[in-house]
């Protein structure tokens, strides 16, 4: 059967849905969606059999410091995104089906379904609460089309009273790591304050890169992307023995994303010291953001990012993405 | 004269017995020699030497040079290389601290009370001496000839003696230091001592921002002068108005054992045409009046066009003596309504700032590594480049002038933590100074800088120094190269941090670091000089944003010429980790290394290993839009 057959399959059959108690399933031919209840965001993001997460994705809000970042104090103005970006709470979660709101489907609640339950669309939305003083709302909706793609919608509640952003955005952890990515985009890392030197193209990046600063800091971002696939062959799932090469596809809604792909978390960037500190590399941490601070170049002590690549905090940040299979 | 370890602590001691600073050139027995790229007046004393680590002055082994002296607890060491990296004393990155802060109180000598401060430097406790022995035959083509010996770089005061006898001093760490051997050199069984102390009175003059070495590290040579000698040579090309004719003068210094004899000199076009020839008596001191050159092709960064000079030198008999071969080309650098013109256009300046560095081997590098760096630069549209902060090996000088880089030549001068204590400007104690006990040592090195390099068509700019403040020593500088070469301009920001001297120190308004907006602000209020930045965007970690603001001053602003970009490659070395065993990159403060300034000393556009940042695309693409 050829893609389109599949899809025109998928959408004629609707998507399946499994109201758990702690749990949402939403499935299809081939895939398979698990939003968690507890864990406050999607838990399992199964392609063709394969696993994608390891954690549940949550909103990130920090870059590991550069060396300007330090030189300017910016941590000391900003540090308590450090711990929002390590720490978030899930406050509340909102299912849609077919557009419809439902009751929070946990027992008894959802007694009523049954085994065999499917709908064209399903929307889940996760608000979080930041640990930062005074706190603010992002809500994260992941909207599942009868096709099984997932589109991301990710809104930033600004307050003014927060110190700006290094970031703002989505990360994704996977269980093992990327043997490869392609992307449409700009050439090389790029940030908002650096990109004019990057040409557009599709480029392919062999294995996770990570650009070794003396000082391991936030690297390999790409502004302005289109859509990024990253390539994985091998999974944690004991019983699977094939090591074919399989994909996962995040593409812009409307306007642009700027992601980075490598295997360390911004917390273990920051914490070493040395490119040989940096734990082994095992896992794909993707960030695919909605905004990025600039990285600056007057000078290394003191002179800040131009206004214009700061992150307001004040202000809302709003952007969409969507997930879907290669 | 004897050999005193108080030479050390007095500023006014830099040189003793030095053979005067001349000029690079190479010179030949034969035109075979020369074609075949071999020099039999030359031997390398490269390679292993007999070495000896102490601790201070008073634990060195004082009579090593005498031949008959005990050395056999010496070890070998390998010259050129520092003697921190043959892992005998601490490798040490600090930036505008001296290297002592913390550890010794020092002021240098004749600042303050005005007190010599003896033993300042040969008394320390730490102090640490590298004892240096080289035994060796001279090689037959040296053989009944006048012999000199020239030590490209030592770092930083050093004691030659030859088969026992005291030969000389030497201080400035960066420029060729050479000694006279004829009186004491024998063809065989030669016993050579060096004696390197790691600080003396130059540490006060050497604090640039880089691990704090010493030892022998660059070239050591054994040069015989045939018996007609072209001593120095100083080419002056100019370029005419039109662009399409000069002229070239050319002043000789010339030494001769028997009879003098006559000399031909030749200028030659790239294609191999005569476009001058000249016979001319030899003599002690010979000055070509201008000759006319029609047809000229001038030089710039996009057709670095050079011309061969040739000098022949024969005897009475009309035997060949020597050949020497210089590269020059012709250009014109002037300053028009506050504008810097090269050949009548405004230049523009895509620089980067470059200190000497090998990831393997520190400050000591090889022609390899000088020959990657200029492919990055022409691939990256660089076009300029500032030796920060010293003088560096001579190929690189030949390197630029073959590719059209646009030098800003500095002088071996940092006085950094003198006038500048934890940011603040703060000159109670600052070197040079106006204390005229340091005037000659820094007249020295400008002198110096200036005759060895003179012939050089890339180099625009010569540079005072960097980051050691203002007065009435550094503007004796200024007086020396505006007085001797009127082909290029003098450089030095550190006027902006003391007013006083706007008018006698640097031709152009030089900043480093200043903002897009204050660079405006300046250009708005009616300048009086053409601004440059010897130093910007500072490249360390991930940085370099922002540059566009930068490079739109150019579109706005005439009078804002372009700068250097801080910098070209990261200062760190490869250290075998101790978990791993892998090969990894350390920086300041890896190596127990207290006080440091860690990883501010890397602030490249290229990493350690020389391979291009991220952020080189963007230098890419900003240097090629002002090409």
């Amino acid at each position: 059967m050829d893609c389109t057959n599949k899809e025109r399959k998928q959408q004629m059959e609707g998507i399946k849905i499994v109201y758990g108690d702690c749990t949402l399933g939403v499935h299809g031919t081939d895939f398979h969606y698990i939003f968690s209840y507890q864990s406050g965001g999607l838990e399992s993001l199964v392609t063709d059999g394969k696993e994608w997460l390891y954690r549940v994705p949550k909103p990130t809000f920090w870059r590991a410091t550069t060396d300007n970042d330090r030189g300017n104090k910016f941590p000391l103005r900003s540090g308590m995104w450090l711990g929002a970006d390590m720490f978030i709470d899930c406050t509340g979660i909102d299912i849609f089906v077919d557009d419809k709101k439902i009751e929070m489907p946990i027992a008894p609640e959802n007694n009523r379904y049954s085994g065999n339950e499917t709908a064209e669309k399903v929307k889940i939305i996760f608000t979080y609460r930041t640990i930062t003083v005074p706190a603010t709302t992002v809500e994260v909706a992941y909207e599942i089309t009868a096709a099984g793609d997932i589109e991301v919608h990710v809104h930033y509640y600004g307050n003014k009273k927060l110190p700006e952003l290094p970031v703002f955005g989505m990360r994704f952890v996977m269980p093992t790591k990327a043997v490869s990515y392609r992307y449409e985009g700009l050439s090389g890392e790029t940030y908002p304050d650096r990109m004019a030197g990057g040409v557009e193209g599709i480029y392919e990046v062999e294995g996770l890169p990570v650009t070794k600063y003396l000082v391991p800091q936030d690297c390999n971002m790409h502004m302005n992307t289109k859509w990024l696939e990253v390539f994985r062959n091998t999974t944690q799932d004991n019983s699977n023995m094939d090591s074919s090469i399989f994909g996962l596809k995040f593409s812009s809604v409307e306007k642009e994303f700027a992601f980075a792909c490598i295997p360390y978390t911004a917390e273990e960037l920051e914490n070493a010291t040395h490119q040989e500190e940096l734990p082994a590399a095992r896992r794909t941490v993707v960030s695919i953001l909605g905004a990025v601070r600039g990285v600056g170049g007057i000078n290394s002590w003191g002179a800040d990012v131009e206004p214009a690549y700061h992150i307001d905090a004040e202000k809302d940040i709003k952007y969409s993405f969507k997930i879907s299979r290669i | 004269m004897k050999a005193d370890i108080r030479f050390l602590d007095n500023p006014e001691i830099f040189c003793i017995n030095q053979i005067p600073a001349h000029s690079d050139h190479r010179f030949y027995n034969s035109h075979h020699e020369m074609q075949a790229g071999v020099n039999s007046l030359i031997q390398s004393l490269n390679g292993k030497w007999k070495f000896r680590y102490s601790i201070n002055a008073k634990e060195r082994p004082e009579g090593f040079y005498k031949e008959s002296s005990d050395t056999e607890n010496f070890d070998e060491i390998i010259v050129p290389c520092h003697i921190e990296m043959a892992g005998y004393d601490k490798i040490h990155y600090v930036n505008t601290m001296y290297p002592w802060e913390g550890h010794i109180f020092r002021r240098p000598a004749y600042s303050l009370d005005g007190k010599r401060a003896e033993g300042t430097f040969s008394e320390a406790d730490y102090n640490p001496v590298g004892s240096y022995l080289k035994k060796f035959d001279l090689e037959e083509g040296l053989f009944g000839k006048r012999v000199c010996i020239c030590f490209e770089g030592v770092e930083q005061a050093m004691y030659v003696w030859l088969n026992g006898v005291f030969v000389g001093y030497g201080e400035d760490s960066f420029t060729p230091s050479e000694f006279d051997l004829t009186p004491y050199i024998r063809e065989k069984n030669n016993v050579l001592a060096v004696e390197v102390h790691k600080r003396s009175t130059a540490a006060f003059l050497e604090d640039q921002d880089f691990f704090r070495f010493f030892g022998i590290f660059r070239n050591v040579t054994l040069y015989a002068k045939p018996v007609i000698h072209v001593e120095d040579m100083w080419a002056k090309p100019t370029l005419k108005e039109d662009n399409a004719s000069g002229s070239l003068a050319l002043d000789l210094k010339m030494s001769f054992l028997t009879e003098s004899g006559n000399m031909i000199v030749t200028l030659k076009d790239d294609a191999g045409h005569v476009c001058f020839k000249k016979t001319v008596l030899v003599k002690e001191e010979i000055y070509l009046e201008p000759e006319e050159i029609e047809n000229v092709i001038p030089w710039n960064h996009h057709n670095p066009y050079l011309y061969l000079l040739m000098i022949e030198v024969f005897d009475k008999s009309g035997n060949l003596m020597e050949v020497v071969p210089y590269k020059i080309g012709f250009r014109r650098l002037e300053i028009k309504n506050k504008v810097i013109l090269l050949n009548g256009k405004r230049l523009i300046l895509n620089g980067v700032n470059r200190h000497e560095w090998s990831a393997k081997s520190g400050r000591c590098i090889s022609e390899r590594e000088m020959k990657m760096d200029m492919e990055i630069f022409l691939k990256n549209h660089i076009n300029a480049v500032r030796t920060s902060h010293y003088p560096n090996q001579i190929p690189w000088y030949s390197l630029c002038d073959e590719n059209g880089i646009y030098m800003m030549a500095e002088t071996n001068l940092e006085s950094h933590g003198s006038w500048q204590k934890m940011g603040n400007v703060e000159p109670s104690w600052n070197v040079p100074g106006s204390i005229i006990q340091w005037r000659e040592a820094v007249a020295d090195r400008a002198k110096t800088n200036f005759e060895i390099f003179k012939n050089h068509t890339s180099i625009l700019f010569w540079s005072l120094g960097n980051e050691s403040y203002a007065g009435d020593n550094i503007e004796s500088m200024n007086h020396f190269f505006k007085e001797k070469d009127n082909s290029r301009l003098v450089h030095y920001e550190g006027v902006f941090h003391n007013r006083i001297y706007n008018e006698t120190i640097s031709d152009v308004e030089s900043r480093m670091y200043a903002a897009p907006e204050e660079i405006v602000r300046h250009l708005e209020e009616n300048p009086v000089k053409p601004f440059i930045l010897c130093e910007y965007m500072h490249d360390m970690g991930n940085s370099l944003g922002g540059m566009k603001s930068y490079m739109d001053l150019l579109d706005k602003y005439e009078m804002y010429q372009g700068g250097f970009i801080w910098d070209y490659i990261d200062q760190a070395l490869f250290v075998k980790d101790e978990i791993t065993g892998e090969e990894v990159l350390r920086y300041g403060g890896d190596f127990d290394d207290r006080p440091s300034d860690y990883e501010f000393s890397g602030n490249g556009i290229v990493f350690a290993d020389r391979r291009e940042k991220p952020a080189m695309q963007e230098v890419r693409y900003y240097y090629g839009l002002h090409k």
